[in-house]
């Protein structure tokens, strides 16, 4: 058979990346496998081969990242699990991963794909130890500029067979708001530093004009740098690592060999799927607040409030795969609640890759496994080119716990009761920007509660404080003396677990954490902001797991002009949590402008001795909170992880504290308050049909808040939705919502 | 562990079980398939009524048979009619729609979600008064239908164990159905 050359590269046709790409697609959509393998031939000949020769590849990505974070890194890089360094196909399919954050195998092949369909392989060419680098949304499948790619081709004598990645989360993304996730953006080009996929360096090397536009045109230049070299010293390594590999086994076997190895994990991440759901259909729903209405006067299209809504249906495909269908979900907007499809789905995969990706390779084989639906016009699909993802990481990671929320009712209705929580946990970053007094300007990302929540109750305990993350297996909040050191003017007067900040029930959810950062020496100038996944307007998930409450939001309390210096003086005792900022403040010894907001604040022009508090990271319950042990209560006063006057509230307990730290039960009060606390359900609610009947009548009047009627118009421009909405309230279709 | 034991399992079940064991069940290679049996089993065991238990919802409610319906049932023995309607649609619904109601439930009081935008939700048992679900939505958001199982499918192709009166109509909501007559 003549070999048909695709001349201006000088390679046969079937050697270059456009008809791989062609390839994969057509083979599978025609068999259902992975590039059509229907047999694992190499694994089948000789398996120990094929083990050994995968424990290679699966040793050089974590043998990246576990030294290129001591080449040079920032500290959230280094320190945190904020990163990932991955092996994929020619094709930008993953064969392996290090620890971290793993579900970014979304956006890989995004990358790839958007340089094979560009005709990159022509033009600026792709050859062996090239850099590419990007971050952007819309092109590369990045959630947000703040996750930075490093991409590095490997070929063999001029034919791309693999591409070393990288991602992590770099210090600051140079938008108008300063850090890490600007939440007053209007559209993309407020964003920061977003770049589509580009060349940037070669043989392994960054050319000096990409150092220089990581300086010019972001706050933390020298950080992003060093996460910059970070990145490429880990691609380079498993460059070097899959030359090596490939001279031993020779390149066909490596092919051959990788194929199969993403066909075995589509098979058993198939099989851990239908060994643990249950078929049917699961829904859930979330709710954002984007507040903007007044922050500012330039951009008139943006100056308004927005309740974003997220509502997902789980199901499952015939196979006993993954459909996910958002339809409902908001129509994008001029805020930085948005994403594409590629970061979407790096979203949704935070909690399907870990769950489902077990006793088997973790590879590509999860995305074939999984019909995410994201409606054009959405929030996770917009039909326009510029809308901002910035703070894409709070309605995705909503989206991805509506996910995870189906997935653990489906354990705990099959039985696996030990795999099941209530999957929320929260996350907060405070960030901005400054001057010091001698005129050097920064930026900042305090990353700590984002790196680590509570895990949620389980229907048989409680959920454990500061011990998972979503979006990776590292869950660690850093170190405060290392965020004070880089974040000159934020000091830690309070770092802790914030007490009865959780979502109670039978079983409560880990209680979240929180921080007092006191400002001092703050130089010219210095203006504060956060990113975040919720604000305590709305719980993070609308539904609690059945009868226990949701996680509450991300907790925001700033003080200005406040007497600390005195409180110092007088007997130290300060404030140590969001909490008691607002209690000193209530009982007088804090004084100065305290609020407490349930939305993202506008940025706050800060000085020496105020404050700016948070809480984050909560967790759901799990059942009716009246059935929980009375000592579990008592147990939670003891530790100072429930307060007295909330146990009695929230529980019915009646206990009181000593000094000393003993807690006594009023067994008697205890039965009294209980009892009352039952009968006021029969007293104070009503019978559904009856309650269904009022709201009604409230939707047909309109009697619900503007913005509110926005958001149903929003949902409801999407046809399912709109029947869905309409056949509950049973609305008539020329009503106007 | 290969199998988790009825004994343990019951332990599981009532949470009073020891750590290390959750432990070594979250380190089993593969979830042992008879695990639902064991589990219905147990759940059976442990309710007042006769019906048979087709599948756990929630942890008081269960979809079981009732001559030759598929109703959803309290363990209490309330019963909450046919399971292809959102069963919260029988139950006793209370909102907390004042700030003061939301922080008797949420602490901090910075915690606790804005009446001013969102109600909270609390769906109680007419019979045992037992709280099943809290949704916090804004006023006018339709009820969640949390779960709604494909029961046939499940007892066939993943259990291997087909269901008698088995119809493509019983995986169909009617929940619409039932507002519409109202
Ligand atoms: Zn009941």
């Amino acid at each position: 058979m003549a070999t048909v050359m695709k001349e201006t590269l000088g390679l046969p046709i079937e050697k270059t990346l456009a008809y791989k790409l062609k390839q994969r697609d057509e083979l599978y959509n025609e068999s259902g496998c992975y590039w059509g393998i229907k047999e694992l031939t190499l694994k089948n000949q000789d398996p120990i081969k094929f083990e050994q020769f995968f424990s290679r590849l699966q040793s050089a990505v974590f043998a990246a990242r576990e030294k290129a974070r001591y080449v040079a890194a920032s500290p959230g890089g280094r320190e945190m699990g904020e990163s990932v360094w991955a092996l994929a196909t020619a094709e930008g399919d993953t064969l392996a991963m290090s620890l971290g954050f793993i579900s970014h195998c979304a956006a890989f092949p995004v990358s790839v794909k958007h340089m094979i369909d560009n005709d990159f392989e022509e033009n600026p060419g792709i050859n062996d130890a090239d850099v590419f680098g990007t971050d952007d949304p819309m092109t590369s499948g990045a959630p947000h500029p703040g996750d930075t790619y490093t991409l590095v081709p490997i070929a063999v004598e001029g034919e791309v067979v693999a591409w070393a990645c990288s991602v992590n989360h770099i210090m600051e993304a140079g938008a108008p708001q300063a850090g890490s996730w600007p939440v007053f953006t209007v559209d993309t080009f407020m964003d920061g530093f977003v770049f589509p996929p580009m060349k940037t360096g070669e043989n392994l090397r960054q050319a000096k004009w990409w150092d220089n536009l990581w300086m010019r045109r972001t706050r933390a230049g020298a950080m992003n740098i060093l996460d910059d070299k970070m990145r490429l010293a880990g691609c380079s390594m498993i460059h070097g690592s899959i030359h090596e590999i490939i001279q031993e086994y020779g390149v066909e076997y490596y092919k051959q060999a990788c194929k199969e190895i993403i066909e075995e994990s589509r098979i058993m991440i198939l099989d851990n799927m239908r060994a643990s759901l249950i078929p049917g259909r699961y829904e859930g729903s979330s709710f954002r607040i984007s507040m903007l209405k007044g922050q500012q006067k330039i951009w008139a299209h943006a100056d308004r409030n927005e309740m974003v809504h997220v509502h997902a249906v789980f199901s499952q495909d015939e196979k006993g795969g993954i459909v996910f269908d958002t339809e409902g979900s908001s129509r994008w907007g001029y805020h930085g609640f948005n994403g594409y499809p590629g970061g979407s789905d790096v979203g949704l995969f935070l909690g399907i890759t870990t769950t489902f990706a077990h006793s088997c390779k973790a590879s590509a084989g999860v995305n074939m496994n999984v019909n995410s639906i994201y409606h054009k016009g959405s929030i996770y699909n917009p039909d326009t080119e510029f809308a901002s993802c910035a703070n894409i990481w709070a309605q995705s990671m909503q989206m991805q716990c509506l996910s995870s929320s189906a997935i653990h009712r489906n354990f705990f209705m099959r039985g696996y009761l030990e795999e099941a929580f209530a999957p929320e946990d929260s996350w907060d970053g405070v960030q901005g920007s400054g001057v010091l007094a001698d005129g050097t300007p920064y930026g900042f990302t305090n990353f700590e509660w984002v790196g680590g929540g509570a895990m949620g109750a389980y229907p048989f305990k409680d959920g454990t404080p500061c011990t998972w993350a979503q979006h990776t297996q590292l869950c660690n909040v850093g170190n405060s003396e290392e965020f004070e050191y880089l974040i000159p003017p934020l000091h830690h007067l309070g770092r802790k677990l914030e007490p009865g900040y959780c979502g109670h029930g039978k079983y409560r959810g880990g209680v979240g954490q929180s921080s007092v950062h006191w400002m001092q020496e703050t130089g010219q100038r210095l203006g504060v902001t956060r990113g975040g996944s919720a604000t305590s307007m709305t719980s993070y998930l609308a539904s609690g797991m059945n009868g226990g409450y949701p996680a509450p939001g991300v907790v925001t309390v700033t003080a200005l002009n406040t007497n600390i210096p005195e409180l110092i003086k007088a007997d130290g005792d300060t404030p140590t949590t969001a909490g008691e900022v607002l209690e000193y403040a209530a009982e007088g010894k804090l004084t100065g402008e305290v609020t407490s907001w349930k939305y993202d604040p506008p940025e706050q022009s800060m000085g020496d001795n105020d404050l700016w508090a948070n809480a984050a990271g909560a967790s759901g319950g799990w059942g009716d909170p009246l059935e929980r042990e009375i000592s579990s209560v008592v147990e939670d006063i003891r530790i100072g992880q429930l307060p007295e006057s909330f146990a009695k509230t929230m529980y019915g307990v009646v206990a009181s504290k000593n000094k000393l730290g003993e807690v006594t039960l009023d067994q008697a009060a205890t039965k009294h308050e209980q009892a009352a606390l039952f009968a006021s359900r029969k007293a104070e609610s009503k019978p559904a049909v009856e309650w269904w009947k009022e709201q009604k009548a409230k939707v047909e009047s309109h009697s619900i808040r503007e913005e509110l009627l926005e958001m149903y118009r929003s949902s409801t421009s999407f046809e399912g939705y709109n029947k869905h909405y309409r056949s509950f309230w049973q609305l008539d279709d020329d009503f106007e919502i | 562990m290969e199998v988790v034991d009825k004994g343990l399992l019951k332990q599981l079940v009532e949470g009073r079980i020891a750590d290390d064991d959750v432990d070594e069940m979250r380190r089993m290679a593969k979830k042992d398939h008879q695990r639902f049996w064991t589990y219905l089993d147990i759940l059976q065991e442990k309710v007042s009524w006769d019906n048979t238990i087709l599948m756990r919802l929630n942890d008081h409610l269960y979809i079981v048979m009732r001559g030759n319906e598929r109703i959803v049932k309290c363990d209490c023995g309330h019963e909450y009619g046919d399971y292809r309607v959102n069963w919260k649609l029988h139950t006793d619904i209370r909102t907390r729609d004042t700030q003061e109601s939301m922080e008797k439930v949420y602490y901090p009081t910075a915690a606790a979600p804005d009446a001013d935008w969102m109600e909270v939700r609390e769906f109680f048992c007419p019979g045992c008064s037992a709280q099943l679900a809290v949704e916090i939505v804004p006023p006018g958001y339709p009820l969640t239908f949390e779960a709604f199982p494909d029961l046939d499918r499940f007892y066939r192709e993943f259990m291997n164990k087909p269901l008698e009166d088995e119809s493509p109509d019983w995986f169909k909501d009617k929940t619409a159905d039932y507002l519409a007559a109202l």
